[in-house]
């Protein structure tokens, strides 16, 4: 569903990616480990359109989506929840979720689905009318998510979801995103921190000075004689 | 030896091409050399303007206030005791009885206005960006409305008169190879050269030992001091003084042909002057008419502000670093 | 009470002002020299209503600043929209210029008198109080207009839009907001609140001049950063506290300090910004380095 080829990135002098590929299929979980500073977050961006990458392809079903504003690629179905979540912190949690339906037509069943979003979310529906920025550090993650989900993409994309929140509320995020796999949606997600990421992957890619070390499946990427120096970028 | 003569090299070929303007200047007819010489002070004043702006990174509108500042001291000093009595009455009676002579008032004036940029800059140094950009702004508002209303001493509305005609052609490449000297010498201190590294980085400059308020200071009262003396010289070309002289229009003309010149560089101030003061002439012919195959052909007054204007959104649109682009001639 | 109704009018005008440079600002940090214009070239256009029936000439007014508000957004600003703040205050300096000096160009520099809405001169009695019409209306416009602008804000799905993008302009993109589309609906509304202001102005003064936009707007341009950059209700706050304290100040100051009270308002400016950077109502999320 989701090629990458061959991307570079650079800001100025600064390279952040060169050379990265990878691929999503639907409905899998793909993540990307990599201390700070590997490229991770300038690769989503990249694919995001927030981001303008120098050489390469990003193909999804097959067209390109390189060049196109950030607006237009969430609306061929990729949605990117940003690091740090970036909610709207004067708008109310009612109206950060309608924004994140924007693109949608059918305005009754984005309705709808706000309504199902803030069922699910009850910590959301007693909050909806509160201005989003009085939310706990988690219940931004859960609202960023849902904001995201509202716009139905068929691909998701998170920076590291699990920065900053508790562990028990990691896990909720976690199963939270296994449940939106089983609706068809691909997650491809980003951690610096391989933990709770390894598990719920079916691959992984290893990050490391703008290139994609190694590859694999969990077990296979953390059992691996090169993680330590693919990771940490000892054989660079 | 070798390195401290290709250090100063740049400022010498901007003197170079300062001199070569002034001597095409003394062989001009009088109506143009007073254009050249208008030229030549628009120059002490953008350099003065370049002076902060180019090496803080941060953009201030209140430069044609300094202007104001020493223009209207000169003007005081200088103006004949008896058309003083006359227009300004109420003037204090030292001041009104002072009579300076005419190439004392630019220095003067000079001095006045970095002495007002002593007093204000201090808390106005804390502030980058878009924030300084508005508080120099509110500080030329503040400016033009004090001289365009202290009827007692500025005349408020009236025009000021009977300033010297002290502004030829001699005096005016004095002033303005002074700026070049100043500005560069400057910008080769290691004052500039700590303000330059916070125009890059503000935070990455303190946390180095930067003193970012007290360099930016330095940097404000000396670009004061330049634009005072340009505000005089530019007084003692007119005549006359006006509160309106000193307010936007001449702000844009001096921000104009900075940053089309290129603020990182002061050659990109010689050449941001020099080309508008050109284009501007001829535009001014334009303006007065032209016989083309027996008719006047004659643009409309207004136009070659208009072009002006456009010039340098066509400069900020395609060539965001000025005509120099940043470099130093020679450099 | 006369001194209220010229304060609130006064501060009405200057809100309405200050909005329309706010919601520009909101949305892509840039600080619009140009609103001047747009007030100047919809005065003019009532010049070329005159002796046409009021809502013509209104129209026109409306359509003029409009039209040309969305043109310098697309020839000028969206080009550089990626530029950063200072260049794009430089910028609207450049356009503000080249508008006002291509009117000269047509027009003349001298002021023209307009007899627009000469009616409105006459006193009306409310609440045992005689006011000019004109200041009802006045402060009937800028009530009305602020609350539909209020409402489009909060009820609309292009407001919300607006809001998002004022307050994170990338998220806001992430999500699918068209960037184009909300700035050019800003630049929209701008003209028509800089439309507003020139009908209510021109009745008051019955002059048209290149440069009669530029008073307003460095007002409304002191009245946001008082309110608040970047903050709608900020701006309109920030024009009603500058207008009323400048009428409380002609009113109350002694004589021989009167000419210089916008001396003391931008005083006030630069105080604002040393000691509440933020203005009095910080806008959220507003990371530029204000």
């Amino acid at each position: 569903m989701l090629r990458v080829e061959n991307l570079h990135l650079a800001y100025g002098r600064v390279t952040a990616l060169r050379g990265v590929s990878l691929a999503v299929e639907p409905g899998a979980m793909v993540s990307i480990i990599g201390p700070n500073g590997a490229g991770k977050t300038s690769l989503l961006g990249a694919i995001a359109g927030d981001v303008a990458a120098q050489s390469g392809r990003i193909l999804f079903d097959g067209a390109e989506l390189r060049g196109l504003p950030s607006d237009a690629i969430v609306r061929r179905g990729i949605a990117l929840v940003p690091e740090g979540r970036h909610i709207f912190a004067s708008l109310t949690v009612r109206e950060n979720l309608t924004l994140g339906a924007t693109i949608r037509a059918d305005r009754a069943a984005a309705r709808a689905d706000i309504d199902r979003f803030l069922s699910i979310f009850p910590i959301l529906r007693e909050r909806a009318g509160q201005p989003a920025g009085r939310l706990s550090g988690g219940e931004q993650q859960q609202l960023a998510i849902a904001r995201a989900l509202l716009a139905r993409p068929r691909l998701l994309m998170l920076d590291e979801p699990s920065l900053g929140l508790a562990p028990k509320i990691i896990d909720q995020v976690y199963d939270y995103l296994a449940e939106v796999r089983r609706e068809g949606v691909a997650v491809l997600v980003v951690e610096q921190n391989a933990g709770r990421a390894l598990a719920a992957s079916d691959s992984i890619h290893v990050l490391n000075g703008g290139t994609v070390r190694l590859s694999g499946s969990g077990a296979e990427v953390m059992q691996h004689a090169g993680f330590d120096s693919a990771y940490f970028g000892v054989a660079l | 030896m070798m390195r401290a003569a290709r250090r100063w090299l740049p400022l010498a070929l901007l003197l170079l091409v300062v001199l070569a303007v002034a001597a095409l200047a003394a062989v001009s007819p009088e109506v143009v050399r007073r254009r050249m010489v208008l030229a030549l002070v628009d120059l002490v004043a953008v350099v003065g303007l370049y002076v902060f702006a180019g090496n803080s990174g941060v953009l201030p509108f209140g430069h044609a206030g300094f202007m104001a500042i020493g223009a209207y001291t000169s003007g005081l000093l200088t103006i004949p005791a008896p058309m003083k009595a006359m227009f300004l009455p109420a003037l204090w009676p030292w001041l009104q009885q002072t009579q300076w002579p005419a190439w004392a008032g630019p220095p003067a004036g000079g001095v006045v206005a970095a002495l007002a940029a002593l007093i204000v800059g201090p808390p106005l140094m804390g502030l980058s960006g878009i924030s300084a950009s508005i508080a120099t702004f509110a500080l030329l508002v503040i400016v033009y409305t004090v001289v365009g209303n202290w009827s007692d001493v500025t005349g408020g509305q009236q025009s000021l008169m009977g300033l010297p005609l002290s502004t030829s052609l001699a005096p005016a490449l004095v002033w303005a190879c002074v700026a070049l000297v100043v500005a560069y010498a400057y910008q080769e201190s290691r004052s500039a050269l700590a303000l330059r590294a916070s125009r890059e980085d503000e935070a990455a400059a303190r946390a180095t030992g930067v003193h970012v308020r007290r360099e930016r200071l330095v940097a404000f009262v000396l670009s004061a001091l330049l634009s005072g003396i340009a505000g005089a010289l530019l007084g003692h070309l007119a005549g006359t003084l006006r509160a309106d002289s000193f307010y936007i229009d001449l702000t844009f003309l001096i921000v104009a042909m900075l940053v089309i010149g290129g603020m990182r560089s002061l050659t990109g101030a010689v050449l941001g002057t020099l080309s508008i003061a050109l284009v501007t002439e001829l535009l001014r012919l334009a303006e007065a008419g032209v016989p083309v195959a027996g008719t006047l052909l004659r643009a409309p007054a207004g136009l070659g502000d208009a072009l002006l204007a456009l010039a340098m959104l066509l400069v900020l649109l395609f060539r965001p670093s000025g005509l120099s682009g940043g470099r130093e001639l020679g450099g | 009470m006369q001194i209220i109704a010229d304060a609130i009018a006064l501060g009405g005008l200057y809100a309405l002002t200050a909005l329309g440079i706010g919601l520009i600002f909101g949305v892509m940090r840039l600080i619009n020299f140009a609103h001047g214009d747009l007030i100047a070239a919809s005065g003019y256009s009532l010049l070329i209503a005159a002796g046409r029936p009021v809502l013509a000439a209104v129209v026109l007014a409306l359509l003029a600043a409009v039209v040309l508000a969305l043109g310098t957004e697309r020839l000028a600003f969206r080009p550089l929209r990626r530029a950063d703040p200072a260049s794009l205050l430089i910028a609207s300096f450049a356009v503000s210029v080249f508008l006002e000096k291509l009117l000269i160009v047509f027009v003349d520099s001298r002021p023209k008198g307009v007899d627009f809405l000469p009616g409105l001169a006459a006193p009306v009695e409310l609440f045992g109080v005689r006011l000019q019409q004109l200041q009802v209306v006045t402060i009937a416009v800028s009530a009305a207009l602020l609350a539909g602008m209020t409402w489009l804000l909060r009820f609309t799905r292009i407001g919300l839009e607006m809001r998002a993008a004022a307050e994170n302009f990338r998220m806001a993109r992430l999500l699918g907001v068209r960037a184009n589309r909300v700035i050019a609906a800003a630049f929209a509304l701008s003209g028509v609140l800089a439309a507003a202001v020139t009908v209510l102005f021109v009745a008051q003064t019955g002059v048209v001049a290149p440069r009669m936009g530029l008073t307003l707007v460095v007002i409304a341009f002191v009245s946001t950063v008082i309110g608040g950059l970047g903050s709608l209700p900020g701006a309109a706050l920030g024009g009603m506290l500058v207008g009323s304290t400048s009428m409380l100040l002609q009113a109350f100051l002694p004589d021989e300090l009167r000419p210089f009270r916008e001396a003391f308002v931008f005083l006030a400016v630069i105080v604002v910004l040393l000691f509440r950077p933020q203005g009095l109502l910080a806008a959220r999320g507003l990371r530029e380095r204000v």
